[in-house]
C-alpha cells in the first residue's frame, strides 16, 4: 500500500469521525435533554440505561433472526447460525438487565446514603471498560463464532454455556468491574449513612457476584458443570435478582408513594425471608435429571411449590397499600410498568413456573419449548418491566421533573408501547406453550425422546403453526420496543407542568 | 417520636433476624447437600461412571424394581477398536467436552435436557436408533460431525447442522463424550427411550 | 420415588397446577379486598376462590399420582394458601400501625 492510499484512509477516517460527531450533536439538539437536572451519580446511571436500551434492541433483533430460522432453516445458514443468534439473544438480555440494575443503584446511591459517590471517576472508568469489553465480546461472537476444542477457545471466543457464554477473559473483566461497583456502593454508604435498604443491597450484591464466580470454571464432568451452572442461573433469577428488584422497588415506592421507611424496610426483610427461604432450595427443580441424587426430586418439588408464596404476599400487600395510600403520582408510564411487573412476575414465575416444576410432569416438559414459554414470560414479566419502569423515572427527572400523565401530549406512544410489548410477549408465550405441550406429548411421552421423536414433534402442523405465531408476536414485540425507544427519547419534551412532589416520611 | 409498641412478629428487627436466619439456614443446607451431591456424582461413582466406561457396552432399560429407566453397563465393547486406560479415556472425553463448548453445541441442542431447542437432545444420542446399527454407528457419527451438511439427516425438517470445522480427533472425542454421557444415571429421564439395541 | 404423569393426564396436570396458583392469588386478592371493603359478597367470592383451589389441589394430587410423603405438598398447599393471606394481612395492619398513620396525600396534589 502506498502512502497516498494510507492518507486517503486516514482522511476518510477523520471525515467519518467528524460526520458522526455532527450526527451526535444533531441528535443531542433534537432530544433536548438537560443533564444539569441530574446529580453526578445519576449522570453515570443514565449511561448504563442508554447501553441497556441498545442491548435490549440487540436482544430482540437477534431473537427475531433465531425465530425466523425455526421457520426457514436455510435463513443465514452458515453465516449467522441459530446458535450464534440465540447466544446473542440471551446474552444481550442478561447483560442489559444487569446494566439496568447497576444504573438503578447508581441512581439512588447518593440519595440513600446522603453523600456523594466516593469513587465516581472510577465508576465512570468501569463503565467504559465494561462497555468496551461487551462490544469486543459481541464482535467476536459475530465474526469468530467458534474455535477448536481447546482451552484457548474458552478463554478467547466463548465458553459455550447457555446464558454465561462470555469467554473467560471477559468473565474476569466483569468480576473486576463488579468489584469496582461494589466498592462504590459500600464506600459510599460507609461515608454517608447505612440503612436497611443499603444492608440488603450490599449483601445481595456479594451473593450476586459470588455466584457468577461459581460459573466460571471448566469441568470435564458434565454433571458437576451443570450443577454449578444452575447455581448461577437459578440463584440469580429466583433469589438474588428478585431481592435486587425488591431493593429497587423499596426505594422507588418510598419516593413514589411516600411510604415510611420503617414499613418499607420491614417488608423488604419479609420478602428476603420468603424469597430466599423458597428460592435457595428451589434450586432442586434443576437437579432432577442431570445425574444428581434422587433426593433432589423431593427437595426441588417441595420448595418450588413454595416459590409462588412471596408473589402471593405481594398481591395482598399491594391491595393493602392501594387502600392506605392515595395513588397520586406524576409518572403514569412508570406506574403502569410497575403494575405490569406485578402481573408478569406472578404469571411468568408463579403460574408458568409451577405448571412444569413438579418432577412428575417435568420429566416430560424438561428441555422443550415449555421452558422457553416460561423463560420468556418470567424474564420479561419480572425483569424487563421493572427496568423499563425505572427508565421512565429516570427520563422524567432528566427532563426536569415534568408531568408525565395519561393525558399528556403524545401519551398514545407510551400506552401503545406498553400494549404492544406486553401483548407481543404474552402472544409469544402462548404460542410457545402450545408448541411445548405438543412436544412434551409427542416427543417426550409417546416417542420416548429419540431423534426421530424430536423431529416428529418439530414437523407436526401444530408445532409449525405455533412457530409462525411466535414469529408474528415477536414482530409485535419488536414494534413495541421501537415505539418504546422513540417514546423514551421524546416523552416530556415541551411539557411545562411539573409533577407533584411527594415528600417521604422518615 | 412516640411509637406505639408493635407486636414482636411485626417489628422490623424481628424480620431482619428472620431474614438472616432463613437465608443462612437454607444456604447451609444447600452447602451440605452440595458436598454430598458432588461426591455422589464424581466420575467413577455409581451415578456417573468412570470415563473408561467408553470401553463398555451401554444400554438404557426399564428396571421394574427401581420403577424407572436406568443405564445398563455391559461387557466390553471397544470404541474405535481401542481399549483406553482410565487416563486416556479421560483425555478423550475431555477433548470432546471442550469441543462441545468451543463449538457452542448447547445453543442448538440440549445436553441432559439443558440448552436450546432447535436440535435434538444429546443425553442419549449415543444410543439413538438414528445411527441405524451398532456396526456403522461410530463411523457414521464421526463423519456426520466432520461434515454434517453432506451427511445431513434432517428427518424431513430441512434443518441442517452447520459445518463447525470439527477435526477427526475432535469428532472422536465428541463421540467418546456422548458415549460416556449416555451412561449417567439421570433418574429415568428421558422416559420410554428405546435404544439402538432394542431390536437386536 | 415418583410416578410420572400418565399421558392422558397431561392436560389436567398443567391445568390444575395453573389453577392452584391463580385461585390462590385470587383468594388472597379477594380476601385482602374484603378487609378494605366490608362487602359480604367479596368475602364469599374469596371463599369460592379458595374452594376452587381445593378442587385444583385434589385434581393435581391425583393426576401427579402423589403418594406417601408427596402428599405433604398437597397438604402444605391446602393449609398454606388458606392461612398465608390472613397472616400477611395481619402483618400489613400491624407493620403500618403508627400514631401518624394513615396520612393523607391531599395536600400534595397539584
Ligand atoms: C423471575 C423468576 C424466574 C425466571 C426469570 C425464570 C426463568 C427461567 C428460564 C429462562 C428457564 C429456562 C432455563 C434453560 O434455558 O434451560 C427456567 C427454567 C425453569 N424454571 Fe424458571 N424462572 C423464574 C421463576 C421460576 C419459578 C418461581 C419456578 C417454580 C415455581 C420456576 C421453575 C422452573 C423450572 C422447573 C425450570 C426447568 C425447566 C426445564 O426442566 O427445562 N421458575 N426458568
Ligand atoms: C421479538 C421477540 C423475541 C423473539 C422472536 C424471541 C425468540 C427466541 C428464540 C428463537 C429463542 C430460542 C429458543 C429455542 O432454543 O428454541 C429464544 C430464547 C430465549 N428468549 Fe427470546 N425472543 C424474543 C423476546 C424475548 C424477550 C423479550 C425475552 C425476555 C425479556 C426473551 C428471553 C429469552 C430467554 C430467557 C430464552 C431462553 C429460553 C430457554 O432456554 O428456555 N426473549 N427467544
Ligand atoms: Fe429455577
Amino acid at each position: 500500500m502506498n502512502t497516498s492510499g494510507l492518507n486517503g484512509v486516514m482522511q476518510n477516517a477523520t471525515a467519518l469521525g467528524e460526520k458522526s460527531r455532527a450526527c451526535l450533536n444533531t441528535f443531542k439538539a433534537w432530544v433536548q435533554l438537560d443533564s444539569s437536572n441530574l446529580s453526578p451519580g445519576q449522570q453515570l446511571s443514565v449511561k448504563y440505561f442508554i447501553v441497556a436500551v441498545i442491548l435490549f434492541f440487540a436482544q430482540i433483533l437477534f431473537g427475531m433472526l433465531a425465530a425466523t430460522q425455526f421457520i426457514f432453516p436455510g435463513f443465514l445458514y452458515e453465516i449467522l447460525d441459530f446458535s450464534v443468534n440465540r447466544m446473542i439473544h440471551i446474552n444481550a438480555m442478561i447483560v442489559w438487565m444487569l446494566y439496568g440494575f447497576i444504573g438503578c443503584v447508581y441512581w439512588f446511591l447518593e440519595d440513600e446514603s446522603g453523600t456523594d459517590i466516593v469513587g465516581l471517576k472510577l465508576g465512570n472508568l468501569a463503565f467504559w471498560v465494561l462497555t468496551g469489553a461487551v462490544t469486543v465480546v459481541v464482535l467476536v461472537y459475530l465474526l469468530v463464532q467458534i474455535g477448536p476444542g481447546k482451552d484457548s477457545s474458552l478463554w478467547l471466543i466463548n465458553e459455550g454455556r447457555e446464558y454465561i457464554e462470555a469467554p473467560r477473559w471477559a468473565d474476569i473483566g466483569i468480576v473486576v468491574v463488579m468489584l469496582i461497583f461494589f466498592y462504590n456502593v459500600v464506600a459510599t454508604f460507609s461515608k454517608g449513612k447505612w440503612s436497611g435498604i443499603a444492608g440488603v443491597l450490599t449483601l445481595d450484591l456479594v451473593a450476586l457476584a459470588g455466584l457468577y464466580v461459581a460459573g466460571m470454571f471448566y469441568m470435564t464432568n458434565i454433571t458437576h458443570e451443570q450443577y454449578w451452572w444452575w447455581w448461577v442461573i437459578h440463584l440469580w433469577v429466583e433469589a438474588t435478582w428478585e431481592v435486587l428488584v425488591g431493593v429497587i422497588m423499596a426505594w422507588s415506592l418510598m419516593k413514589l408513594l411516600g411510604v415510611r421507611r420503617k414499613i418499607i424496610q420491614t417488608w423488604l426483610y419479609i420478602e428476603v425471608a420468603l424469597m430466599f427461604g423458597s428460592g435457595i432450595l428451589g434450586l432442586g427443580h434443576h437437579y432432577f435429571w442431570i445425574g444428581t441424587p434422587e433426593y433432589w426430586l423431593t427437595i426441588g418439588g417441595f420448595f418450588s411449590a413454595l416459590e409462588p408464596i412471596p408473589l402471593v404476599a405481594m398481591v395482598v400487600h399491594a391491595v393493602y397499600d392501594s387502600g392506605a395510600h392515595a395513588f397520586k403520582n406524576g409518572n403514569h408510564p412508570a406506574l403502569a410498568w410497575i403494575i405490569a411487573q406485578a402481573f408478569g412476575n406472578f404469571f411468568g414465575a408463579g403460574v408458568w413456573g409451577f405448571m412444569h416444576t413438579l418432577p412428575q410432569i417435568n420429566m416430560f416438559t424438561h428441555g422443550t419449548q415449555w421452558s422457553a414459554s416460561h423463560g420468556h414470560l418470567a424474564f420479561f414479566g419480572a425483569y424487563a418491566t421493572i427496568n423499563i419502569a425505572f427508565f421512565y423515572l429516570a427520563i422524567q427527572h432528566w427532563r426536569g421533573d415534568v408531568w408525565m400523565g395519561g393525558n399528556s401530549q403524545n401519551a398514545w406512544r407510551w400506552k401503545w408501547a406498553l400494549g404492544l410489548l406486553n401483548g407481543g410477549v404474552v402472544g409469544m408465550t402462548i404460542a410457545l406453550l402450545i408448541a411445548g405441550y405438543e412436544q412434551s406429548f409427542i416427543e417426550r411421552a409417546v416417542e420416548g425422546s429419540t431423534w426421530g421423536g424430536y423431529f416428529a414433534a418439530q414437523n407436526h402442523p401444530s408445532f409449525q403453526s405455533a412457530m409462525n405465531w411466535r414469529w408474528f408476536f415477536g414482530l409485535i414485540t419488536f414494534a413495541g420496543l421501537i415505539l418504546l425507544i422513540w417514546d423514551l427519547l421524546t416523552i416530556g419534551k415541551g411539557e411545562t407542568r411539573k409533577a407533584p412532589i411527594i415528600p417521604v416520611e422518615e | 417520636m412516640n411509637e406505639t409498641p408493635l407486636p414482636l412478629w411485626a417489628s422490623e428487627s424481628f424480620w431482619k433476624k428472620t431474614a438472616i436466619w432463613v437465608t443462612a439456614g437454607s444456604f447451609l443446607i444447600l452447602v451440605v447437600l452440595t458436598f454430598d451431591s458432588l461426591s455422589q456424582t464424581s466420575a467413577g461413582g455409581k451415578r456417573v461412571p468412570a470415563y473408561s466406561v467408553i470401553n463398555k457396552k451401554i444400554d438404557y432399560q426399564y428396571k421394574e424394581e427401581l420403577h424407572k429407566f436406568m443405564p445398563v453397563i455391559g461387557e466390553t465393547e471397544l470404541l474405535f477398536g481401542k481399549e483406553y486406560t482410565e487416563e486416556e479415556a479421560r483425555q478423550l472425553v475431555d477433548l470432546g467436552k471442550k469441543t462441545t463448548q468451543a463449538k457452542n453445541c448447547m445453543n442448538c441442542h440440549t445436553l441432559l435436557g439443558n440448552g436450546a431447542y432447535y436440535a435434538p437432545d444429546l443425553t442419549k444420542a449415543w444410543l439413538d436408533k438414528g445411527w441405524i446399527s451398532k456396526d456403522v454407528r461410530e463411523d457414521m457419527m464421526v463423519k456426520f460431525l466432520m461434515d454434517p451438511e453432506k451427511n445431513a439427516r434432517t428427518f424431513g425438517s430441512n434443518r441442517k447442522m452447520p459445518n463447525l470445522k470439527i477435526t477427526e480427533q475432535e469428532a472422536k472425542g465428541v463421540v467418546a463424550f456422548l458415549k460416556w454421557m449416555s451412561s449417567i444415571d439421570t433418574n429415568g429421564f428421558p422416559y420410554n427411550f428405546k435404544t439402538i439395541n432394542a431390536e437386536e | 420415588m415418583i410416578e410420572p404423569v400418565a399421558l392422558k393426564d397431561f392436560f389436567i396436570t398443567f391445568f390444575s397446577a395453573a389453577l392452584i396458583i391463580m385461585a390462590g392469588g385470587s383468594y388472597a386478592l379477594l380476601f385482602a379486598w374484603s378487609k378494605v371493603n366490608a362487602n359480604f359478597r367479596i368475602k364469599i367470592a374469596a371463599y369460592v376462590a379458595y374452594a376452587v383451589l381445593l378442587v385444583a389441589v385434589i385434581l393435581l394430587t391425583r393426576a401427579a399420582q402423589f403418594q406417601g410423603y408427596w402428599l405433604i405438598i398437597s397438604a402444605a398447599m391446602v393449609i398454606g394458601y388458606f392461612f398465608a393471606p390472613i397472616g400477611i394481612w395481619h402483618l400489613c395492619v400491624k407493620t403500618h400501625t403508627d400514631p401518624h398513620y394513615p396520612i393523607t396525600h391531599k395536600e400534595h396534589q397539584e
